[in-house]
């Protein structure tokens, strides 16, 4: 113990520290002693307030009760990475389609940036006729007839704005709550607060699809400054979850237990020399791999699954499907994985290519997760795990009312370029209001005309549900008290919550 | 002839004094207020208005009052001034009357009570130059009565006019407004009252705003207000625009909105105007619904029905909070299972938890172990089991020899069974679990013979049947 609280007065140094005893006139060689009184005086603190995130050393993934009674015991993200088309989807909007074609109106383009857009673009209307469905009669597009089934189980906010217009930093501010890398991605937070229910699977598992990993890369998986114990684990398609999963040829389970032994005596050694939370890392990843191997495997196996309910969700025999992923989805929520993230890839349609086009390339992504997402619902919704379980639909930023004209000139395919201003996600399951839509965007679809939702708003009551004060979910670094919704105020969106 | 030139000699002041009279009621008759942007200089003088409107309010005023005084011996000498009084205020009338108009011209104000207002200036104008004339030619009771009569007038007008100017410039309730509740009511008013806002979570607030929001604020908003009228709140709207009220609260056919808005697009008076799409609707029926129940600010939202199932939008604002957590309070709820509750963590890591920081009640699952987990093991909890208020037993290797472990979880709120070797036996044995909001047989032998069962627990309202289709469902 003694020897973590060295490590921990080491990571604590910064430039903040250092200015501050420098301020106090007691000079830096206090540092040491002060940064000490500090820590305990956080952990006191944490104890007092009754929310320390302090565990032993050697189960830094045990549960604990979250905050409050939550409604939400884990979530499933489905990101649709490259932004896809609210105006194609979800946000209808008559005025814009009856426009269609004329020119951009200039107070449209004053003091805007566009990735691609130049000189005066033309207004598209959406590509594709709306519908209502359901009792709640939302508007959706007929391109998601399997999810509009499911209108009333929706809440739809269609006022989410970012602030940034890039694939990247906003992948990263809508899965670590900073534009910037090196932050903690939500799923490692929520691990960090509430540990992992099933000690034979990670906590927190990402599954990817659609032919390319988000521009965001693994940082958007990644545990930042939190001890990486926290990370998310990826996997793979098919055949091993994890590589080198199962034990080679040869070598038997007794046999990798007595190594596994033998390895984790030396590690603890280190551990007793240098005090590097990042040892204990490893020797949990390697207990969690050998545990794995029970579990994991057989999680992920889609194939044991009736060939009914492979049918419903689309399954495809291999292949890194979204379809496959959803229904893993469903098996990994069953056994107790906190927090499962999947990515479907090409939803950037900007038109510059037919496969990316909305009138061609967007045609096949909304085929790819149309019919698994309906299924995953429905098939929560049967199992009673919806009652618990948080879904969320949606991309990064949204796309512009006018169609893409890179270098002035109209394309051959149909495009949008990236609307940080407005865009859609969507809620499902424990905690959120049934058939509701909340926020509104103007005639155009281009601005938030009423109540608008920032990223650090929806962290912030995501967090909520999961049992969280979004202010009260904190990690010492840096010599600040970090949180997932950075330091500016954040809003739960109370009127979305049952 | 002669008479004429004797008529105008022994009028000429009266007749030369008329003359800017005459001259301000051209101008309002000839240049009335269009509600277009006026000229800088009418815009400047126009803002001394208020200020000087004041003064001839009080002369005339006052003139009655020296009167009545006057009356009596000690103060007789006071009427000796009224007609001097008279003359300042018909003075002051017209150059505020004046300063009225171009006020009126500069564009920023138009509509039914501001052409009320200025003709009861201009009437005021000239009942203080008719008072003045009589005041100065009494000759006997005739004309002194015919005097009185034109100062009554004259008391009337400017209580009207000026009534009508305090509509203009502090709202059309600004005397009724914060009136109490009795006076209003011996007037006749009702206590509702005119709200500015429409109340938080109310049905204007929730389905009728969002309309104008999305369709009518970009012409009709802060930013535009086309005919003076502002769509933005419930102030702004049953305020109206230059054409008078657009709301009549009962009768939605009377209403200009609604008639507009439901005219034929190719109409000049169709409202969006500029070829935009006429409201779809449901929206129109929101509206009309809206209007025939009273149009009022206040009512809830499910005071209307037969809506059209239009879009529910999430209501008003809810700010949660966040209690803090009494850590004496939870040390007390969790006293007497501490100890055991440490113990059974031991023996089986990471299932038995606490709900929250702040609870004493647990949530045990064993669904992540599996079939590993079995009759026995659910027995193990007896101790803790009054505490137990979420149990998921999905999956794992429990039969009906559980049953009676299970229906000793007398709290239980949520109760998981879903896939395992459970059968009608175990949901008989669950009748005493009167706490039971949701219960899970999923993917079990529970058949439909158990649902009458099901129905009887006081407090279910989540059931996932067996096989999907033999029960009532959520």
């Amino acid at each position: 113990m003694n020897s973590e609280l060295q490590m921990m007065i080491l990571q604590a140094q910064t430039r903040r520290h250092f200015l501050r005893s420098l301020g106090s006139g007691m000079g830096s060689l206090f540092l040491g002693t002060s940064v000490a009184n500090y820590a305990a005086a956080a952990s006191s603190k944490g104890e007092k307030s009754g929310l320390s995130f302090a565990r032993d050393a050697a189960t830094p993934l045990s549960q604990l009760p979250p905050q409050f009674p939550a409604k939400v015991r884990r979530v499933i993200f489905l990101h649709m990475a490259g932004a896809p088309s609210q105006l194609e989807l979800y946000d209808y909007k008559p005025e814009l389609k009856r426009l269609d074609g004329q020119d951009c109106p200039a107070s449209f383009l004053a003091g805007k940036r566009f990735a691609f857009i130049s000189g005066v673009p033309k207004l598209l209307g959406s590509q594709y006729p709306f519908k209502q469905a359901g009792q709640s009669g939302q508007w959706i597009s007929d391109r998601l007839p399997h999810i509009a089934a499911h209108a009333d189980e929706i809440c739809f906010i269609k006022s989410m704005r970012t602030d940034q217009f890039n694939h990247a930093p906003a992948q990263l501010l809508v899965h670590t709550g900073n534009p910037r890398l090196g932050y903690p991605s939500f799923g490692s937070w929520v691990l960090y607060g509430l540990g992992t229910e099933n000690q034979n699977l990670p906590g927190f598992i990402v599954l990817l699809s659609g032919g390319k990993s988000p521009d965001g890369g693994k940082q958007l998986w990644s545990s930042g400054f939190l001890p990486s114990v926290y990370q998310g684990v990826q996997c793979r398609p098919h055949g091993e979850p994890v590589l080198y999963l199962n034990n080679p040829a040869g070598v038997d389970r007794l046999l990798r237990r007595t190594m596994l032994d033998a390895i984790d005596d030396i590690d603890w050694q280190t551990y007793a020399e240098f005090g590097n939370p990042e040892t204990v890392t490893r020797i949990a990843q390697y207990e969690m791999a050998f545990r794995m191997q029970m579990d994991a495997t057989d999680a992920m196996n889609i194939n044991k699954e009736p060939e009914s309910v492979r049918t419903k969700y689309g399954c495809k025999p291999v292949g890194a499907e979204f379809a496959n992923n959803c229904l893993v989805a469903r098996r990994l929520a069953e056994r107790g994985v906190r927090f499962i993230q999947l990515y479907h890839w090409g939803w950037d349609s900007h038109g510059a290519e037919a496969k990316e086009a909305l009138n061609l390339g967007f045609n096949d992504r909304c085929r790819e997760v149309d019919q698994p997402t309906g299924a995953l619902l429905s098939d929560l919704r049967e199992r009673g795990l919806l009652e618990d379980t948080l879904l969320v639909w949606g991309g990064e930023f949204g796309r512009t009312p006018m169609r893409e004209n890179r270098n002035g000139q109209e394309m051959k395919y149909v495009g949008r370029d990236h609307n940080p201003g407005a865009f859609t996600i969507w809620l499902a399951g424990g905690g959120v209001k049934n058939g509701i839509t909340y926020g509104q965007t103007d005639e155009m679809g281009y601005e938030i005309v009423k109540d608008p939702v920032d990223i650090r708003d929806l962290h912030a009551t995501m967090l909520y549900m999961l049992g969280f004060d979004y202010r009260k979910l904190t990690y010492s670094f840096q010599g600040l008290e970090q949180k997932l919704t950075s330091v500016k105020p954040a809003r739960v969106v109370g009127e979305i919550l049952a | 002839m002669i008479a004429c030139t004797t008529f105008l000699r022994r009028y000429r002041l009266a007749l030369i004094t008329f003359s800017p009279i005459l001259l301000l009621l051209a101008l309002i008759v000839f240049f009335p207020p269009n509600g277009k942007e006026g000229a800088r200089w009418a815009h400047f003088i126009g803002r001394f208005h208020p200020l000087t409107v004041h003064f001839p309010i009080a002369l005339i005023l006052l003139v009655p009052v020296l009167e009545i005084a006057g009356r009596r011996e000690p103060f007789s000498y006071l009427r000796l001034s009224s007609r001097f009084v008279l003359g300042l205020a018909t003075l002051g009338a017209v150059f505020a009357a004046f300063l009225g108009w171009c006020l009126a011209r500069s564009g920023s104000y138009s509509g039914e009570i501001v052409t009320q207002h200025m003709w009861g200036g201009a009437t005021l104008a000239v009942t203080c130059w008719v008072c003045w004339v009589l005041r100065g030619r009494i000759t006997g009771q005739h004309t002194e009565k015919l005097y009185a009569a034109a100062l009554t007038v004259g008391v009337v007008v400017v209580s009207w006019t000026g009534y009508r100017g305090g509509q203009i410039s502090q709202g059309e309730e600004h005397l009724t407004e914060y009136m109490p509740s009795l006076l209003r009511h011996a007037i006749g008013l009702s206590n509702e009252g005119p709200l500015l806002q429409a109340a938080a979570g109310s049905f204007y607030e929730v389905r009728v705003q969002p309309i104008f929001a999305e369709r009518c604020v970009t012409c009709h908003g802060p930013k535009k207000q086309k005919s003076k009228l502002r769509l933005d709140s419930y102030g702004w709207l049953m305020r109206g625009g230059k054409h008078g009220a657009v709301i009549k609260p009962g009768n939605a056919q009377g209403s200009d909105l609604f008639r507009r808005i439901t005219l034929s697009p190719d109409h000049d008076d169709f409202m969006p105007k500029e070829k935009r799409q006429p409201l779809p609707q449901d929206q129109l029926k929101v509206v009309e619904l809206w209007i025939v129940a009273g149009a009022s600010g206040t009512i809830p939202l499910d005071a209307i029905k037969d809506l059209p199932p239009g879009v529910s939008v999430a209501a008003a604002p809810v700010e949660v909070s966040f209690p803090e957590i009494d850590l004496a309070a939870v040390a007390k709820a969790r006293e007497g299972i501490a100890s055991e509750v440490a113990q059974l963590q031991v023996k089986f890591p990471s299932i038995l938890n606490y709900e929250s920081r702040g609870s004493g009640d647990l949530v045990l699952n064993a669904s992540v172990l599996g079939i590993k987990f079995g009759d026995a093991d659910v027995a193990a909890f007896a101790s803790v089991a009054e505490h137990i208020t979420v149990a998921d037993l999905s999956r794992t290797s429990i039969t009906d020899q559980a049953a009676s472990a299970i229906a000793r979880m007398k709290h239980l709120r949520v109760l998981r069974v879903s896939q395992t070797k459970i059968t009608d036996a175990t949901v008989k044995a669950l009748s005493g679990l009167d706490q039971l909001e949701s219960l899970n047989v999923y993917g079990t032998e529970v058949t439909a013979a158990a649902l009458p069962l099901i129905q009887k627990l006081p407090r279910l309202k989540h059931f996932y049947p067996g096989h999907p289709g033999t029960g009532p469902g959520r």
